[in-house]
């Protein structure tokens, strides 16, 4: 089995040769490719090389345009600020939406007109062309709260849905709908799933996740699903609060963080397919291979089968690639 | 001291619209601005890290609880600064240079507020350079370091040793937090403590500004 087989046959429920391995890999790849960080962000063709020689070297079963989560807001008119060699940000002083009447005036931007956004929708482009036959190409969007949090700044939107919460949701409805054109350029252009990231969703409790953040996750995952992609879930931190949610969202894959696998598991029912989730600084940079087969042979019995190989969140830059290779080794020498 | 009662409330509610006006009203009627803060803000704040911590409270409550404080505590500084009260500790604080994230960093500014101390924040992507120089021209005790990316942790090292070069590294206890640092990271850098959670933070500034 080629690792695209491997993949959507795991999905389906099909027989599979070993697990699936899909860790997240963005400086790590850009180190593992001698190119600076600032190149990768920048420049679709320096992140798709880099995917590529990171993927190919520890067989990795997908490759992915996943990068820094300020693409949307730059184009919306964010001030953005760039580094040499770490990701991008989003500079909160100079938030998009620091006077919330901005909103009124915010027009969606054209994924395909010229911006951070049409790079990544390239980089979907020319992983198709690469290597669209034997990995998976995982697109990527914001999720409703990491991206509102980027527009409006993070500090301002945690008391925004506070002080003003119907402020929040229309910031959220025009996010949404900008997502999604985002999302169907990326899957036009090869993506195969479309990876939401939604990072800010675990600073806010369950009250405030069920009642303003979940309505908004769920049109996108729905909308996502109406464009033919299947998706994948990741909000950074600790979610042991909100997994309920997160698994009534009807994803294909929940990546879990900071939260307990076992618990994942009772809390989204044998069906879902959990993603992680050994700790990226502890275990994976700075642990043993031994350790990181230890843990990641834990995960796998806290939610076997329905399980694929990562870590919590990106692997680490530094990380040493004899851990990197633990893991490769874990999931090829199992199955499911 | 019923009113000032209520000023423990809306600072735990957030309500920083109360939390002036109550202070406002409680100062008016002679309530000692020194007891207001030991008595209803402190408590308040304490209160709302032991929520934060036993996840009865989330960023959004603990922002505007933050928020509210500050309000009252805005009225209260100058009447304190006028007697000459001194602060738990005066803490210089701030996001390493190349990192931009703060959220972290503004929960431990406002919860060591909400603890007593004297909080000098230095926003996001301070030098090593800016942190020596603000801790020495303020008297600080304490310098906090925040820091979100692997990539950015080497600032930390290098506020330490710009501390060391200026020989001044004994007169400032250093802590750093973030979500890629741990323990052992703050050993090997040589700061004097590393806290994984802002209610934490403000036990260990206690701890580090204790006198000896």
């Amino acid at each position: 089995m080629n690792s695209r087989e491997r993949f959507f046959a795991m999905l389906d429920g099909r027989p599979v040769d070993s697990l699936v391995l899909m860790p997240i890999t963005m400086m790590y790849a850009a180190d593992q490719a001698g190119v600076r960080y600032g190149d990768y962000a920048a420049d679709h063709r320096v992140l798709v090389e880099a995917q590529i020689v990171t993927a190919e070297k520890f067989d990795l079963d997908y490759v992915s345009c996943i990068s820094d989560p300020g693409r949307e807001a730059a184009d919306c008119g964010a001030v953005v600020k760039f580094f040499p060699d770490q990701p991008p940000a989003i500079d909160e002083q100079q938030a998009r939406l620091a006077d919330k009447i901005e909103l009124a005036r915010l027009r969606a931007p054209d994924p395909l007109g010229g911006g951070r956004m049409h790079d990544r929708v390239r980089a979907a482009a020319l992983f198709k062309e690469r290597v669209g036959y034997s990995k998976v190409i995982e697109g990527w969007v914001e999720g409703p709260c990491a991206e509102a949090a980027d527009l409006r700044g993070i500090n301002s939107l945690m008391m925004d849905f506070i002080d003003d919460p119907a402020f929040v949701q229309d910031l959220f409805a025009f996010v949404i709908e900008m997502e999604l054109r985002f999302a169907r350029a990326q899957i036009e252009a090869g993506a195969d799933i479309i990876g939401v990231g939604d990072a800010a969703a675990s600073l806010v409790g369950p009250r405030i996740y069920e009642e303003i953040v979940w309505p908004w996750e769920k049109r996108l995952v729905d909308g996502l699903h109406a464009l033919g992609a299947r998706v994948r879930l990741h909000i950074c931190g600790n979610t042991s609060r909100i997994l309920d949610g997160m698994g009534k969202l009807g994803c294909a894959i929940v990546d879990l963080d900071l939260a307990s696998m076992a618990d994942g598991r009772a809390k989204m029912g044998p069906d879902q397919i959990l993603l992680g989730n050994i700790h990226p600084v502890h275990v994976v940079k700075n642990g043993t291979p031994e350790a990181v087969t230890a843990a990641i042979a834990a995960c796998h019995r806290e939610c076997a089968p329905r399980f694929i190989v990562g870590a919590g969140c990106e692997v680490p830059r530094g990380t040493p690639a004899e851990n990197m290779m633990a893991l490769t080794r874990y999931a090829r020498e199992h199955r499911p | 001291m019923e009113n000032a009662k209520r000023l423990y409330e809306a600072v735990l509610e957030g309500d920083a619209k109360t939390a002036r006006s109550v202070t406002e009203a409680a100062l008016a009627a002679g309530v000692d601005p020194q007891k207001l803060v030991t008595e209803q803000m402190i408590p308040a704040m304490d209160e709302a890290g032991r929520r934060f911590e036993c996840n009865e409270f989330f960023v959004p409550e603990l922002l505007v609880s933050a928020r509210a404080m500050k309000a009252a505590l805005e009225l209260i500084r100058p009447l304190l600064a006028a007697r000459g009260a001194q602060p738990a500790g005066r803490v210089v604080i701030g996001t390493v240079k190349g990192d931009l994230h703060d959220i972290g960093k503004n929960l431990v500014a406002a919860m060591l507020e909400g603890g007593g101390f004297e909080v000098i924040d230095l926003g996001v992507d301070v030098s090593p350079e800016r942190f020596v120089a603000t801790a020495r021209e303020k008297e600080a005790h304490l310098i906090a370091l925040s820091a979100l990316l692997t990539t950015t942790m080497p600032s930390m090292q290098a506020t330490v040793e710009a501390l060391q070069r200026a020989g001044l590294r004994e007169r400032f206890k250093v802590m750093i937090g973030g979500a890629p640092i741990t323990q052992k990271y703050a050993d090997e850098i040589g700061a004097d403590g590393y806290s994984e959670n802002a209610a934490g933070a403000v036990a260990l500034a206690r701890r580090l500004s204790a006198p000896m």
